[in-house]
């Protein structure tokens, strides 16, 4: 299972990230203070971690200069907007920087995508008897192969990596078409309809009452 | 062009005209001179001629008196030998010539000017040599003659040349050399600003703390002593400006910080109230954070408010009695359980806005609650002194580390924030406080040392001690 630790001086987001990561079946591990953070990077094997930038003590750049040698992937969270603090946090080798206030389905998207360019996340997730191959952008249900256009295997993906999350359709129309949701709920209904038949989801691929859709697998 | 050349040109123009004009009226005052006397000579001697040829005439054997032109040709000619050079012409009447040198130049146009009364001169010039021709009549038995004599003047001329040719050259000379001189001294004189103009192309460029260096007592030396004065004031308020605006980045960056993280959980776990299916105790949790991080807002938000009134307010002294100060505090306390309170002042009148310092001590004891251990003592005194009264709130809790000490009143500032925020905290009180004591004309004060406690104290005007501040307003 894939460890993740949580650096962040602020109790309440680290309790939001641990419990969001692990609905996605990470392993979270939480902590507030920068020297206990070095420790634990120090004894733990973690495959990922979160840093904040503001902590008390130790400084995120300073924790920073201490994981690179370590090559564990990081992704910087800081209330910081500026581009000069963001390039700072780049160039010292972080793989990913997500401003607060932040969506609960980007972080989880940010962190797949690093852990996959770390080819630590899996390629191949499978849900039921639908089985998708993420780089290879195949999907199959069963043995056969069911063809999906770009903006379906969008929204598959995120119904796959939140499950049993009910997702807005803002939310599904700001990630999967990448503009503003302008009300209009047709577009983001006719995809999920065409979706569902396609991998013959009518029964767990369930519409949540004037909100969105939710992918209802049994845990 | 620069303004050395300029001086450098004006008193070359000034010298030169100078030279120019005494040297020409010099040498022609010489030659005038010279000219007259040569004049004076020439008529002279015209006379003595004209005296030595009547004489001459009257002795001359003649017949029926009557003046031959054969005789006057005789005396003519005997005169003419008798001085070396001379050279003269006699004409009659008609301005017939009855004899002239041989080298004897000139029209008669000069006859035409003399007569019986007017002796006649003029000067001019045949090929490079200058003459003085004169002209006057002699009356010798019966017969009116023109005597005409001639006189070489060249060297007068030839003089005046050669002293505008050596004037011409001794300015020349004095030009140079004066460039030279004038050179230097208008660089000596231009120097000062020349440092100026330097120190305000530097200044320009950004470089505030260059100064221009005083070379002159002069009205150049004022200008420099003020131009500094001037730049210093100018840096001063540069600096100033710069610390308010610094001031002003960080507090919007401190705003910008301590707004996103409470926004930033309510967000975060009201997403998750809605999208997930949360059992009792994971909504409970989030519905809890929404919660507090929800009030911390709005304790932030009060707290900002607070200053900004406090900023813009009016203040109104009021003169009050320490003891309901500490009576407030009291009855604010009395009632906490978790600390130790030790109230212990003298009895006195201070000139303040109750509402506000009563914020202050609050605000006080509240951070030194914060930074304690539950259980321990938070210590509240009032000391009496002449004309001031002064408050202090100590505590016995962790301390405040000394590079800290500085900027802990600044907004949003937290020495350590997990603890402070664990208490609902927004890094603002102290800001509050700092703010509150300035409109009083005071300042906090901070003694600290790490794991023994801290000590806020601040002085207030006391009874007798009215119009210090000129900010309050008093009333009685």
């Amino acid at each position: 299972m894939i460890k993740i630790l949580i650096v962040d001086d602020e109790k309440p987001i680290c309790d939001l990230i641990d419990l969001n990561l692990s609905a996605a079946g990470y392993c979270c591990q939480t902590v507030q203070d920068g020297g206990k953070a070095i420790q634990m990077i120090e004894e733990g094997n973690y495959d990922l971690i979160l840093l904040d930038v503001m902590l008390p003590g130790v400084d995120g750049y300073d924790i920073m200069e201490y994981i690179r040698p370590l090559k564990v992937p990081v992704i910087f969270i800081t209330a910081r907007y500026e581009v000069k603090d963001r390039v700072r946090g780049l160039k010292l080798g972080a793989d990913d920087y997500l401003v607060k206030p932040f969506d609960v389905v980007e972080l989880v998207a940010r962190v797949e995508a690093v852990l996959r360019r770390y080819h630590k996340a899996e390629n191949i997730l499978s849900v039921g008897e639908i089985t998708v191959d993420v780089e290879a952008h195949m999907v199959w249900r069963g043995k056969k192969t069911v063809e999906l256009t770009n903006k379906e295997f969008g929204l598959l993906l995120l119904f796959i990596r939140n499950k049993n999350v009910a997702l807005f359709r803002e939310t599904l129309y700001e990630k999967v078409w990448e503009g503003e949701y302008s009300g209009d709920s047709r577009t983001v209904d006719l995809h999920v309809q065409r979706l569902r038949k396609k991998l013959g989801w009518e029964s767990c691929l369930m519409t949540v009452y004037k909100v969105g859709y939710r992918l209802e697998v049994p845990q | 062009m620069r303004f050395s050349r300029k001086l450098l040109l004006c008193t070359i123009i000034v010298l030169a005209l100078a030279l120019g004009f005494s040297g020409f009226y010099f040498v022609n005052y010489v030659f005038e001179t010279s000219i007259e006397r040569e004049i004076r000579q020439a008529m002279e001697e015209s006379r003595i001629l004209r005296f030595a040829f009547e004489t001459a005439a009257l002795n001359a054997p003649a017949k029926y008196d009557i003046l031959a032109d054969r005789t006057v040709e005789e005396i003519g000619h005997s005169l003419e030998n008798g001085g070396s050079g001379r050279r003269l012409r006699i004409s009659d009447e008609n301005r017939r010539v009855i004899y002239g040198s041989s080298d004897f130049q000139g029209d008669g146009a000069l006859l035409d000017q003399t007569d019986e009364t007017v002796d006649t001169w003029q000067i001019f010039h045949l090929g490079e040599h200058y003459y003085i021709r004169t002209c006057m009549t002699t009356g010798v038995l019966d017969r009116l003659l023109y005597l005409e004599t001639m006189r070489d003047v060249t060297e007068v001329f030839r003089e005046r040349g050669l002293g505008f040719l050596v004037y011409r050259r001794v300015t020349m000379l004095m030009l140079f050399l004066g460039t030279f001189v004038m050179h230097g001294i208008s660089s000596w004189l231009t120097r000062p600003i020349r440092l100026l103009t330097r120190a305000t192309r530097r200044m320009a460029e950004g470089e505030y703390d260059y100064r221009a260096r005083k070379v002159s007592d002069d009205e150049m030396g004022q200008l420099t002593m003020d131009f500094n004065r001037m730049a210093n004031a100018l840096e001063d308020n540069i600096a100033m400006l710069e610390d308010e605006i610094q001031a002003r980045e960080h507090f919007v960056a401190a705003f910008a910080h301590e707004l996103k993280t409470p926004l930033t959980a309510i967000i975060g776990y009201a997403d998750m109230l809605r999208s997930h299916r949360l059992d009792e105790e994971k909504s409970f949790l989030s519905a809890n954070y929404i919660y507090t991080e929800g009030k911390r807002l709005e304790a932030m938000s009060f707290r900002l408010l607070e200053i900004m009134v406090t900023r813009h307010g009016a203040l109104e002294l009021q003169k009050i009695s320490a003891d309901i100060l500490f009576q407030y505090i009291h009855d604010m306390y009395v009632n906490n359980r978790t600390m130790r309170f030790h109230l212990k002042y003298d009895p006195g009148i201070v000139w303040v806005e109750p509402n506000l310092i009563k914020s202050v001590l609050i605000n006080l004891i509240d951070n030194g609650c914060k930074a304690s251990e539950p259980g321990s003592t938070i210590e509240v005194r009032g000391c009496q002194r002449r004309d001031s009264y002064r408050f202090c709130v100590r505590d016995h809790g962790m301390g405040i580390p000394k590079e800290e000490q500085e900027k802990i009143t600044q907004a949003f500032y937290m020495v350590d924030k997990s603890r402070s925020r664990s208490r609902n905290g927004a890094g603002l009180g102290l800001a509050l406080c700092a703010e509150i004591l300035t409109l009083h004309g005071s300042r906090l004060e901070i003694e600290s040392e790490i794991g023994k406690g801290t000590c806020m104290s601040f002085v207030l005007r006391g009874e007798g001690s009215r119009g210090v501040d000129g900010r309050g307003r008093e009333k009685g």
